[in-house]
């Protein structure tokens, strides 16, 4: 009787440990999936098939040394990227780096806003009504609703992806085709193949994500000594992200491509384009999973970017404090979102291209700079102590900054020279 | 009134005129005078660090600093653990502002130039953590001084003078050389500590707890969520845990033992005196989320046979906090609960007036293993400040304090 209570006891206990660590890099992982990649893996998926689904692993891998790594700088110190950076680089790098974030975060909004207009189309409803209540629900739930209604909400948001490997199955995929595909690399040395590679790598790892998901670990307070379990949280999130990925992938690429290929210019596009091939149920979870994540991103962005702003800049920030504490704070998050929606609600397509733009722009500066600042912060002694890198992860950290940042180079220069790839 | 900002790169020259490169940082030795800038740190064109002491400084101005004395008498710098920098030390670091209670981040330093002698003193004079200041920064270098000054004047500036400033050192050793003293600090409420706790690293956290007595380092871990305190703790060697274990509650101790890992507590527990280890073992068997983890078992109780006399006593005789005390339990000869009196009607009554005549109408307790909920339910309907808990038999085994409800509350929500 004794012995059970204790086993009991001890089983609660490890559970509530899994409890205190899982989340951080879950919810990063989910919010990467937002409309802009949904769309990406569509159009991956509808335009090369299955031989885009290999650079998924190496995608994977970076994905999780980066983020294993800002995860790993949270639990150590304690404090924020943006709060490292800012008493290591000093006030006007992290102005300027928070100033190149809140435009490329501006602009992910705009996509998000945009991806919940499309997706709700489909169900028949306007985007003048659509993308309005939408905004107005995340902006509710945070400012209003209390800490765990909102974690609540965000895990019910996580849960809601499962709609992409179910209607994936409606599309009855070559799975043995798909599945060699995904662990032998193939090359196209066209000029299309060689952007697509680069807009999946630049989708899945953005600068917000190290920037979010060290914030989150340090929210949390988890415990160096629960790092390894911390660790999986971030193994499991990467992973997720590219298991939603692949099934987006494969669903376009078992039907769209193979009926003949079709341009498709938005997410929701791809979610009309399954309905004669694999079925209206395919196209409904499509549309669904959708629009759940762009609510789940447009809500999420907003808030963490006027979070780590905030706090790089020493001001008053959280959703613990009142409006009239912390005014920056809650006015950034306010301002991201009602510009966001009302981009998307005013301004036509053709307008919105700019803000894209710019927002494509702040991320290709953003990112060699944090994964630099990231890898020398990490590598400090009097920082890191005995969790600093070791000399195998650094020479792999490296190698995956050095293609990262030259192939968000070429990203750049390829949005603004479209066709001009110099390859 | 001169700052860091306009200072930072200030060409520099020594007394022939030759120049010598550009101020780099200011060092303060506070065994000296903590006010001070005792050492002007410059780099020369040939990126070595030279350090004028503040009585070879001539004078110094938003153009230039000039030395008394020639290049030759300037020594290089060596690392002195023992001086605090404005730039390394200060300049976009944590501090806390003991006079608003909260943590901030330093933007800019304000200083004071007093010709003193025959030479040049800076004195420092307050942290500036505003706008005008980040303004300051950003433009800092890349317009000349006096424009700066006038942009910067355009936007709201946040001082906190000098006095009011709490540098943060991690190393105990380096703490002591720079004289940080967390005095004024410590004399904050405790719950005010603890706010400013959760606003830091993880690191600055150790620091700041060690840095206390270890009640206030009691009395602020419990303000704090449990999961923190636990992680603190382990930080920490097992006998200054045990040292700040023993002043918490017991309540409280007991569930951030529970937090620990078993091995860890254990340690600790019995590093701890024997009489508060008992107290809090007493509160471990407690299931979560029953009335017996919720309760306390410092309380004051009398034989029901008592008088005020003898409750007056009881309480003077109590180890617990004084502040804690609202009500004075009855126990019959088998320690069984019989009844509660108000503290209101002992003060009131005569000394001699039997306790039983005083006991409040309704005698309202609950067993140890009813579920929080139920608690919280009869905090909220019969307006109790306190609850006795009981066994089966009607032991009386501690009680629940309405702060403690609360805190179950706003930590539910």
């Amino acid at each position: 009787m004794a012995t059970n209570r204790e086993r009991l006891r001890r089983w609660r206990r490890s559970l509530v440990i899994v409890f205190a660590v899982v989340g951080p890099g879950i919810i990063t992982a989910n919010v990467d999936n937002d409309a802009g990649g949904i769309y990406t893996y569509s159009v991956a998926g509808a335009t090369y098939g299955y031989s885009l689904l290999w650079t998924l692993i190496p995608i994977t891998i970076a994905l999780i040394v980066v983020q294993e790594m800002v995860s790993r700088m949270g639990v150590v110190t304690g404090k924020g990227l943006a709060d490292l950076i800012r008493e290591e680089y000093g006030f006007r790098t992290t102005f300027i780096l928070m100033g190149l974030l809140l435009a490329a975060n501006l602009g992910n909004t705009v996509a998000n806003f945009a991806g919940l207009a499309s997706g709700m189309s489909l169900f028949g409803a306007s985007r003048f009504i659509a993308v309005p209540v939408g905004a107005l629900f995340v902006w509710l739930l945070v400012v209003r609703g209390t800490h765990r209604v909102v974690e609540n909400v965000f895990l019910a948001a996580c849960v809601f992806y499962i709609a992409y490997p179910i209607s994936c199955f409606f599309a009855n995929p070559d799975w043995s085709h798909a599945l060699i595909s995904t662990v032998k690399p193939s090359f196209h040395f066209d000029r299309g193949y060689l952007y697509m590679t680069i807009g999946l790598v630049g989708t899945t790892i953005a600068p917000w994500m190290q920037f979010y998901q060290q914030a989150a670990v340090v929210e949390k307070g988890i415990k160096i000594k629960n790092y390894a379990l911390a660790r999986w949280d971030v193994f499991i999130g990467c992973a997720m992200t590219d298991v939603v990925a692949f099934f987006i992938i494969v669903a376009c690429a078992s039907t769209i491509f193979v009926s003949g290929g079709r341009h498709i210019s938005s997410a929701a596009d791809a979610a009309l384009a399954l309905r004669p091939l694999a079925g209206h149920a395919a196209q409904i979870l499509f549309a669904f999973g959708l629009v759940n994540a762009s609510l789940f991103a447009s809500s999420i962005l907003p808030l963490s970017t006027a979070y780590y702003v905030c706090e790089g800049l020493g001001l008053e920030s959280g959703i613990n404090k009142r409006f009239r504490e912390a005014p920056t704070f809650y006015w950034l998050y306010t301002a991201l979102i009602f510009l966001g929606a009302f981009i998307v609600v005013v301004l036509r397509e053709s307008q919105q291209v700019p803000i894209i733009l710019l927002s494509q722009v702040a991320n290709g500066i953003l990112l060699p700079c944090v994964l630099v600042f990231m890898l020398r912060l990490s590598n400090r002694r009097d920082l890191m102590g005995e969790y600093r890198n070791k000399r195998f992860f650094n020479i792999v950290a490296w190698a995956t900054c050095i293609v990262m940042i030259s192939l968000t180079t070429l990203l750049l220069v390829s949005s603004f020279f479209p066709g001009r790839l110099p390859v | 009134m001169i700052y860091f900002t306009e200072l930072e790169h200030l060409p520099s020259f020594d007394v022939k005129g030759e120049y010598l490169g550009r101020l780099f940082d200011l060092g303060v030795d506070p065994s000296q005078n903590s006010l001070r800038v005792a050492s002007y740190l410059v780099r020369t064109p040939k990126r070595n660090l030279l350090c004028i002491t503040h009585d070879q400084m001539q004078s110094i101005s938003v153009r230039a600093a000039q030395t008394r004395v020639p290049a030759a008498e300037i020594r290089c710098y060596a690392p002195d653990e023992g001086m605090m920098r404005i730039k390394k030390d200060v300049l976009d670091q944590q501090v806390i502002d003991v006079d608003h209670r909260k943590v901030v981040r330093v933007n800019d330093v304000d200083l004071d130039i007093r010709p003193t002698n025959g030479h040049t003193d800076l004195r420092i004079v307050a942290a500036n953590v505003g706008v005008a200041a980040a303004v300051r920064r950003l433009l800092q270098g890349l317009a000349a001084k006096h424009t700066i000054r006038l942009v910067a004047g355009l936007f709201p500036s946040k001082v906190i003078p000098w006095e009011f400033i709490n540098l943060i050192e991690l190393d105990p050793a380096r703490r002591v050389k720079l004289r940080i003293s967390y005095d004024r600090l410590a004399r904050l409420h405790p719950a005010d500590i603890a706010d400013i706790l959760e606003e830091l690293g993880r690191d600055e956290q150790k620091a700041l707890i060690e840095s206390l007595d270890e009640e206030t380092a009691a009395q602020v871990l419990s303000e704090i969520p449990t999961r923190l305190q636990a992680a603190l703790l382990e930080s920490f060697p097992v006998g200054k845990a045990a040292d700040i274990v023993e002043e918490m509650p017991p309540d409280e101790a007991a569930d951030v033992l529970q937090e620990m890992p078993p091995e860890t507590s254990a340690e600790v527990l019995a590093d701890m005196g024997q009489e508060e280890a008992e107290d809090v073992r007493e509160l471990l068997g407690f299931e979560e989320n029953t009335a017996g983890a919720l309760m306390t078992n410092e309380f004051v109780f009398v034989g029901d046979a008592a008088t005020v006399e003898g409750a007056i006593a009881a309480i003077k005789n109590f180890e617990g906090p004084l502040e804690s005390i609202h009500v004075v339990y009855l126990v019959g000869s088998t320690a069984v609960l019989t009844g509660a009196v108000p503290l209101a009607r002992i003060v009131l009554a005569e000394s001699a007036t039997p306790l039983k005549e005083l006991v409040a109408e309704q005698l309202i307790s609950l067993p140890f293993h009813a579920d929080q909920k139920e608690v919280v339910d009869l905090f909220h309907k019969y307006n109790l400040v306190t609850l006795p808990v009981v066994d089966d038999k009607g032991y009386l085994l501690g009680v629940v304090a309405s702060d403690d409800v609360l805190e179950l509350m706003v930590n539910r929500k």
